[in-house]
């Protein structure tokens, strides 16, 4: 049953580095202006096609607000202080609200923790997404249901027609991310940010999450942010990954370096942590890869 | 409770108000210069040093009609609200505990108090209790209980589910242990709300029922009774009616402004409240605050 | 314990207390006729003095429903349940009442945010179940207030308000008011679900301490590496029937129960080999069949 680590498989650099990055974040502050304080002290990583980056921090280290940054959706008086963000070679500092929202969807979407909060209760879910199809891809009505549909099937959701005429309350959290990811997918984005978006499902449903993503990743070289608190979570799908505390990046690195050679103390501790509390301690040394 | 009320200016200026009527309504008669029911021949006179405020169309001293009313009027307020408070409130509370059937029956009587047209029903009651001011004031505390009742449910529900509730349960509290210490203490607030807001509005129905000539008949003075007979002689005396009316509007007011209070120091956000206060205080190492710290 | 409590009045014989807790074919279900549904089938399950049980269920696998049938807060529809020699299968609410005074059995909530009465202070809500079980007041705080040390906590929040504590304090005084009784089992649902991975440590090394104490855990949780940290047993709750339990080691590493290879094979681990996707493809599709 033990197989090799999908890891080793893919460090082999069968991804071209030389590929321009889709998303690029270099050198990002991000500063409160109210109370004049800097929250993120300086990230940087690029996001090339088909390849993932994970951040690994705990509320209050930053990764969200980094995240939103690059959505170009941080709070009202956040902003971006020093450093630059590139979607597509763009500097978004100089995209118009108009460039934004074609920007949204079309290059660059986001699935987040609590899927039910970004949906309309009061409305089936299959409209809903049928309206970010019409609206992004141009598509009529009649087009954009099928689309949906399809959609919903490729998030392996087991009976997408259903599905489609449902309301939030009659769907588990795991299909309600699914469906979430089906509308953020919807109008071929080449950038997925996850932000926690695991994170409130069971472990099992976890899984099947994680497993689309990185199906979606070989199948349309989807380019994936996933950000988590949990290091195992983004051990698994990343094959770089960035570690915040309390706004800075600590550590970074590719994933096999960053957990067999960590630098930082904290690293060391969260690495710990889960060989002392988890199912590390299970697995025989010869397991390991 | 009350030092946290203390501890705001609203709360203050509320209280103090309120203590100013709650002596005229215990000293007023007292205190009254001349007899309210002599009448005299300066009729509709302009304030003298022998009368403060004038006299009314019948020659007799206002400011003495004034204070012998205040008793009466301020003790009918009183009468309405608690009468609602105990017809209401406690079956509101037990209508959690006491089970299915006692929980309908109080529901159903409340949603049929709240259905019938108030001044009709207080009226009709009347004719068949006989004319008086505590009837009239039970009737009517009776009519507003529904409040009370739903207010102290709700409060009493919303703790009944609480995990703290369920934490007691299962260390072997009894359901009258839960009562006293955690349910009570988050009932009060809603209460003592509801409460202050009652009697606004029982002085106000005091005033209409005199107005309209039920419960008290003259020529015994109310507030109410003052303003009716006044408003009459309008063109007379155009400011004669305004005492009545501001000393009315003064203590509705007052019971308001201490229900908002209340509301503001209670709960959740009472909590948050009177911990930045006393954050403020602690760092600027002086304190405006009538409390001496501590959060209860 | 000196508190003088009354006798539980138990019907039928008082068996030797070898096992703190032996549930033998639990049956719950909700609803009357047409709307019926069965929360849990077919239960058995043991408990030794001062052992670690790890309760692994997702949503919907009946394990809250299997923690409030325990603690009497839920009516079993059939089978035995004993606690402590009681057998309370058949217990009404006096009953119960008399054996929860006798503080045999205590729980935490997973709700570090709402298990402690807002408006009482930490050491009121810490004395509580000693002050139901007839202790006189000051006696109470005092044993209280000894308990504080073994959650790490300083006697200077005693005063304090839930409100200005942390989530992770609040967690932790929660398992402090749990032992104040020195019960012989406690339940604990979920209790590091809502924690950040620092607190969630602290608490798994403070239950893993109380081992020591004799005190038997049946710890609930969805969350393998957790369980897996402090657990002596495992047992796997699934859609309302225990399909699998043995000592923790066996059960992660060679488990029996298809359900029970896919949680295992479903929770990232980090550096260590982790199942093929497709196997986690294959074991869905056996089970969903």
């Amino acid at each position: 049953m033990t197989t090799l680590s999908e890891k080793t498989k893919s460090t082999a650099t069968d991804r071209t580095p030389s590929a321009p990055p889709v998303l690029a974040v270099s050198d990002v502050h991000i500063s409160d202006r109210v109370t004049d304080r800097e929250i993120v002290h300086g990230v940087t990583f690029d996001l090339t096609p088909g390849t993932s980056v994970g951040i690994v921090g705990e509320s209050g280290s930053g990764k969200t607000l980094t995240c939103r940054a690059a959505l170009g959706i941080l709070p009202p008086h956040f902003e971006v202080s020093d450093g630059s963000i590139e979607i597509g070679g763009t500097d978004i500092k100089t995209l118009t609200p108009q460039q934004w929202t074609a920007l949204r969807g079309a290059t660059i979407s986001a699935v987040f923790q609590d899927p039910a909060s970004y949906l309309n209760p009061s409305i089936r879910v299959g409209p809903q997404i049928a309206e970010v199809i019409h609206i992004k891809k141009g598509l009529n009505r009649r087009q954009a249901r099928h689309r949906a549909v399809e959609l919903l099937q490729a998030t392996q959701l087991r009976e997408p027609e259903l599905v489609y005429s449902q309301y939030t309350h009659e769907l588990s959290g795991g299909m309600l991310q699914r469906v979430l990811i089906a509308a953020a997918i919807a109008a071929d984005p080449q950038v997925l940010i996850a932000d926690e978006a695991t994170t409130a499902l069971d472990v099992t449903v976890q899984a099947e999450i994680l497993d689309l993503f990185a199906d979606l990743r070989e199948r349309t070289g989807l380019a994936l942010v996933v950000v988590s608190h949990d290091l195992a979570v983004v051990a698994q799908m990343c094959d770089k990954v960035l570690v915040m505390r309390q706004g800075s990046v600590v550590e970074h690195g590719p994933t096999h370096t960053v957990l067999n050679a960590p630098q930082h103390e904290y690293t060391r501790l969260l690495i710990a942590e889960h060989e002392q509390y988890g199912l590390e301690k299970f697995r025989t040394p010869q397991e390991a890869s | 409770m009350m030092r946290r009320i203390l501890s705001l200016t609203s709360g203050r200026i509320a209280l103090g108000v309120l203590t100013v009527i709650a002596l005229l309504a215990l000293f007023g008669p007292l205190l009254a210069p001349q007899d309210p029911l002599a009448t005299s021949g300066h009729t509709l006179a302009n304030p003298s040093s022998a009368h403060l405020l004038g006299t009314d169309n019948l020659g007799r001293d206002v400011l003495s009609r004034l204070l012998d009313g205040s008793r009466v009027s301020v003790a009918g307020a009183l009468e309405v609200a608690s009468t609602a408070l105990v017809v209401g409130a406690i079956p509101g509370i037990l209508s959690v505990y006491l089970g299915r059937a006692f929980e309908w029956v109080t529901l159903r009587l409340a949603d049929t108090l709240v259905a019938l047209p108030f001044l009709l029903f207080a009226v009709a009651v009347i004719a068949l209790l006989g004319n008086g001011l505590t009837q009239a004031m039970l009737v009517t505390g009776a009519l507003v209980s529904p409040l009370f009742y739903r207010v102290s449910r709700a409060a009493t529900l919303a703790v009944a589910r609480s995990q703290y509730v369920e934490a007691a349960l299962i260390s072997g509290a009894s359901i009258g242990w839960v009562v006293r210490r955690h349910v009570w203490a988050k009932v009060l607030p809603s209460i003592a709300v509801a409460l202050a807001q009652t009697i606004g509005v029982g002085f106000i129905i005091v005033s209409s029922l005199t107005f309209l000539g039920i419960g008290i008949q003259p020529p015994k003075p109310t507030w109410g009774g003052l303003l009716a007979s006044d408003l009459g002689y309008l063109s007379y005396q155009p400011w004669a009616p305004l005492v009545p009316a501001l000393l009315i509007m003064v203590t509705v007011w007052a019971a308001n402004l201490l229900a908002d209070t209340l509301r503001d120091v209670s709960g959740e956000a009472g909590r948050a409240l009177i911990n930045n206060r006393k954050a403020h205080t602690d760092r600027r190492g002086k304190s405006d605050l009538v409390t001496s710290g501590g959060a209860r | 314990m000196t508190a003088q409590l009354p006798a539980p009045s138990v019907a039928g014989t008082e068996e030797p207390p070898s096992a703190v807790l032996e549930v033998t074919d639990l049956e719950v279900h909700y609803g009357l006729r047409r709307r019926r549904r069965q929360a849990l089938h077919g239960v058995s399950l043991s408990v030794a003095p001062g052992e670690t049980v790890g309760v692994i269920g997702e949503t919907g696998s009946g394990k809250s429903t299997f923690a409030r049938a325990v603690l009497g807060l839920v009516r079993a529809s059939a089978g035995r349940i004993v606690i402590g020699g009681h057998d309370v299968s058949a217990y009404g609410n006096r009953q119960w009442r008399g054996l929860r005074r006798r503080g045999v059995v205590q729980y935490v909530f997973q709700d570090p945010l709402r298990s402690l009465d807002p408006d009482l202070t930490i050491g009121e809500s810490l004395a509580e179940p000693l002050l139901v079980h007839g202790v006189p007041r000051d006696e109470a705080a005092e044993r209280a207030r000894a308990f504080l040390p073994r959650v790490r906590l300083s006697d200077e929040l005693l005063d304090r308000l839930p409100g200005e504590l942390s989530g992770g304090q609040r967690q932790r005084v929660a398992v402090a008011r749990a032992l104040v009784t020195e019960p012989r089992l406690v339940i604990l649902d979920e209790p590091v679900s809502a924690l950040d991975s620092a607190n969630r440590v602290q608490v798994l090394e403070i239950l893993r301490e109380l081992r020591a104490t004799g005190v038997a855990l049946v710890f609930i949780s969805h969350d393998l590496g957790s369980v897996a940290g402090i657990a002596d047993r495992i047992a796997v709750l699934h859609q309302g029937e225990l399909v699998e339990v043995g000592p923790a080691r066996d059960v992660i590493t060679r488990p029996q129960h298809l359900y029970t290879r896919l949680l295992v094979s479903s929770a990232p681990t980090l550096r260590t080999a982790s199942a093929d996707r497709e196997e986690r493809k294959a074991l869905r599709a056996l089970l969903h069949a």
